[in-house]
């Protein structure tokens, strides 16, 4: 049985969490043992079944963010989460190396992971990509922009993509490694779980890859049933911070619609104005199968589950609050199966939208047409198969070394003094 | 050999890194080996850690508002992400797959209180370090840190109450070991201050002990005072610091020879604004070197810069930043031998101040009955002092 440790590094709450968590329940029901290297922990009290799992803390910066325009590309996104400067990437790389030396994982499976990426192609692990098109850029060089809403100068995406290359390959060198020629290398794997399909992909301008298909566990969660009545079916999952959640919460309570939500944290005064007699509020994740089976609506940000529900034939209604997202419910919109909103909405807006999608039976032809575009998915089987996949790639020495046997120096410890290298 | 791991959890600073270094390197030429837990990544390049093996500290949430003046230490819990269940849960998991994976035989925990409570739920042997104000007088309520505003034990005791209440909250499914009072959750097997009893922020006390400051006072610029009879004033000042060009103007009129340490500044600002008279270093200086001959320290009353010029016999004006240098600056205020400007007066004629606290002669009297006091303190044996400690408990 393999060690497997699932590393998710950038990104926002909720999402990555709780994929990570469905396919670590999958691994270990096949007898694997489990680590959580994640970047923020309080999602573990959603997941109760996750205690006997190792959790540890993702190395990240603590100055995320600061001063990075917005991201046209994936070099973009480096830029503003470390990869600015060689000496604060090599202070994350150095973290993500002592915790694979230390815990000695057989397989990285990373979730929105480069400098775990990066340090498992150091370490020569054996290592997978494992999620929605967003956060597996195509290994092309420099790698592609992203953004579709407006032109973007190719100079400045080679510019990005050299800066951040300058940073890794600074940051290898500082533990010996040898430099890369592309940023792309950064992304190798064993496997790319590319979890979505091409019409919902981030990029449109993939190369021919394979697709997984939506990732989700429908069958885990807390027990939720529809509410009686003759209303309609809408489940809603949403972060307390959208601007628009009241618009939404206030618009829902005076509808005659049937609502089950799962909003993480949600105070308990808005959760006072949106529960009622057609309508549920879930403290936990819901099990979501069951829901699907009857159900509307599906309203989002536009995270993991948004395709997920999707393929369940379920319209959508999102709020993108980011960029990634955002690229999501355009997706959806070109798809013709739901509708975007801004995160700020006005309550009319809200309102009209809700009916609209809800009022429109073209949205559900064409969720069940998108449905029927890949009968062979199913979240179960996408699972059953990334979990066979994992266990044929552990099954197999390392292509890329692999760590030395218990017992040897650690090949890779920071060197002493600045700059030193060996 | 023992195992030690060195948990670094909250303060901005490297202070804490740079206390704990120095044990680090005393336990690893005793023979034991050392695991470092910091909080920020930046430092998990090797160069800070000096190799020493290093993995980032799990990290609360950063509340959303916090408490301006907290009243007690638990209030400080709760401005640190102790208001936060959720986080804390996680973070107790965190800490406690580190020690699975690591094994030590000792925390040792330098503001790092999440991580003491995680230890007590493996009975990990674990010991503190610090200046005194990581490290809160224990008692129930946990007790007010500014003593001269008047507190009502009920609001104290419910704010510890408030704390406690999370905690057991985050350790549900986690351990039964919960604490049942403020002092649970430091609780340790022994508390090391690395400072002299007399700049304690909560005043000397029993239950702790005073192993003494250590640390690198001979790392830092060599500088030298220029030869004469004439006053001579040492200022260590955070460029930041609202008042910093008002106190350089001040010292640059000052009838004395000056010089300035001022980590941060830009160099060419330094340049500008020395002269004949004042030197001014864009970095730390070696303390060793000039503290002894200066008739004045300036400085914000950090506990390391203060110990150094209490051991040397020199008074001083005091500029603290915050409550911690504050309750230090009272310390030594009270002892005679230092004034201090609180950082919420309005700032006075500093050239003034000077030149007043240049011509009171008690003051160095006092300072120097004071430094007689401690002997012929040695920096380096307070650092043997707390590493001895330290792998007396691992090993006890």
């Amino acid at each position: 049985m393999a060690r497997i440790a699932l590393a998710w590094e950038l990104g926002g709450e909720f999402g990555h969490a709780m994929a990570c968590a469905d396919l670590a329940r999958a691994l270990h029901a096949r007898g694997h043992t489990i680590s959580f290297m994640f970047r923020e922990l309080h999602q573990l009290t959603f997941l109760e079944e996750t205690s006997s799992y190792d959790v540890f803390q993702a190395p990240v910066t603590l100055h995320e963010g600061h001063g990075s325009p917005i991201p046209a590309s994936f070099a973009d996104i480096l830029l503003g989460c470390g990869y600015d400067s060689g000496r604060a990437l090599t202070g994350l790389l150095g973290g993500w190396l002592a915790l694979f030396q230390r815990w000695k994982p057989d397989l990285v499976v990373v979730d929105f992971g480069p400098t775990a990426l990066l340090a498992a192609r150091l370490l020569g692990l054996r290592r997978v990509s494992y999620g929605n098109g967003f956060s597996i850029p195509p290994r092309l060089s420099p790698l592609p922009a992203f953004r579709f809403d407006e032109p973007i100068a190719p100079e400045r995406i080679a510019q990005a993509d050299a800066r951040a290359l300058a940073s890794a390959n600074a940051a290898i060198a500082r533990f010996g490694g040898a430099p890369m020629q592309h940023l792309a290398q950064q992304f190798e794997t064993d496997e790319d779980f590319l979890a979505t399909f091409p019409e919902l992909d981030s990029y449109g301008n993939r190369p021919a890859t394979g697709f997984w298909g939506p990732r989700a566990d429908l069958d885990a969660g807390a027990d939720v049933r529809w509410p009686d009545g003759p209303g309609k079916r809408v489940l809603v999952y949403l972060k307390k911070k959208l601007a628009a959640l009241d618009a939404l919460i206030g618009t829902l309570a005076a509808s005659p619609h049937r609502v089950a939500a799962f909003i993480p944290e949600l105070e308990p005064v808005r959760v006072a104005r949106l529960a009622g007699a057609r309508r549920v509020v879930s403290e936990r994740p819901m099990r979501l199968g069951p829901l699907l089976v009857q159900c509307d609506l599906f309203v989002s940000q536009g995270s993991s589950l948004c395709p997920a529900t999707l393929m369940s034939g379920v319209p959508q209604l999102v709020f993108p609050s980011q960029y990634e997202q955002y690229v999501t419910a355009r997706r959806v919109e070109q798809a013709g199966v739901g509708i975007m909103l801004p995160p700020d909405a006005t309550a009319a807006a809200v309102a009209e939208a809700l009916e609209r999608a809800l009022a429109n039976p073209s949205f559900t032809a064409a969720a069940k047409a998108f449905a029927r575009r890949y009968p062979q998915y199913s979240a179960p089987e996408q699972e059953r198969r990334i979990v066979a996949r994992i266990e044929e790639i552990v099954a197999h020495p390392s292509r890329w070394g692999g760590l030395p046997p218990p017992g040897a120096t650690p090949i890779l410890t920071p060197t002493q003094g600045s700059g030193a290298t060996r | 050999m023992a195992r030690v791991l060195c948990a670094w959890e909250f303060g901005g600073d490297l202070g804490h890194v740079r206390r704990l270094i120095p044990i680090a390197r005393e336990l690893r030429a005793m023979g034991h080996s050392i695991v470092f837990a910091i909080r920020d990544s930046a430092y998990l390049n090797g160069v800070l850690t000096e190799g020493f093996e290093a993995l980032l500290a799990p990290l609360l949430r950063v509340p959303a508002a916090v408490t301006v003046s907290p009243l007690n230490f638990s209030d400080i819990l709760l401005n640190l992400g102790f208001d936060d269940w959720r986080g804390l849960h996680g973070a107790l998991r965190a800490w406690r797959s580190m020690y699975a994976l690591i094994e030590p035989d000792v925390l040792v925990a330098d503001y790092a209180p999440t991580a003491l409570i995680a230890a007590r739920t493996v009975q990990l042997k674990r010991v503190t370090v610090g200046t005194g104000f990581s490290q809160p007088r224990l008692a129930s309520p946990s007790p007010a840190l500014r003593p001269w505003v008047a507190s009502d034990p009920n609001v104290l005791r419910a704010i510890d109450d408030r704390v406690l209440g999370v905690v057991r909250t985050a350790l549900a499914g986690i351990s039964e070991r919960v604490p049942e009072n403020p002092a649970a959750l430091f609780e340790a097997d022994a508390h090391l201050l690395c400072t002299f009893a007399e700049l304690d922020p909560f005043g000397a006390r029993a239950g702790v002990e005073y192993v003494g400051p250590q640390g690198d006072a001979a790392s830092g610029v060599n500088v030298d005072w220029p030869a004469g009879a004439r006053a001579r004033v040492f200022a260590y000042l955070k460029p930041a610091d609202a008042r910093f060009a008002a106190v350089l103007g001040a010292l640059a009129r000052a009838d004395a020879d000056v010089i300035v340490a001022a980590p941060g500044l830009a160099p060419e600002a330094a340049l500008a604004a020395s002269h004949a008279t004042m030197r001014v270093v864009a970095a730390p200086v070696n303390l060793e070197r000039i503290l002894g001959a200066a008739s004045l320290c300036v400085c914000h009353s950090g506990p390391g810069v203060v110990a150094r010029a209490l051991a040397a016999g020199v008074p001083m004006a005091l500029l603290p930043q915050h409550l911690e240098q504050y309750l230090v600056a009272l310390r030594m205020r009270e002892a005679g031998c230092a004034e201090l400007i609180s950082p919420d007066e309005p700032p006075p004629d500093f050239h003034a101040w000077f030149t007043r606290m240049l011509r009171r002669a008690d003051l160095g009297d006092a300072a120097r009955v004071r430094a007689a006091a401690l002997g012929e303190y040695s920096f380096a044996a307070g650092t043997r002092r707390a590493a001895v400690r330290i792998a007396a408990i691992a090993q006890g």
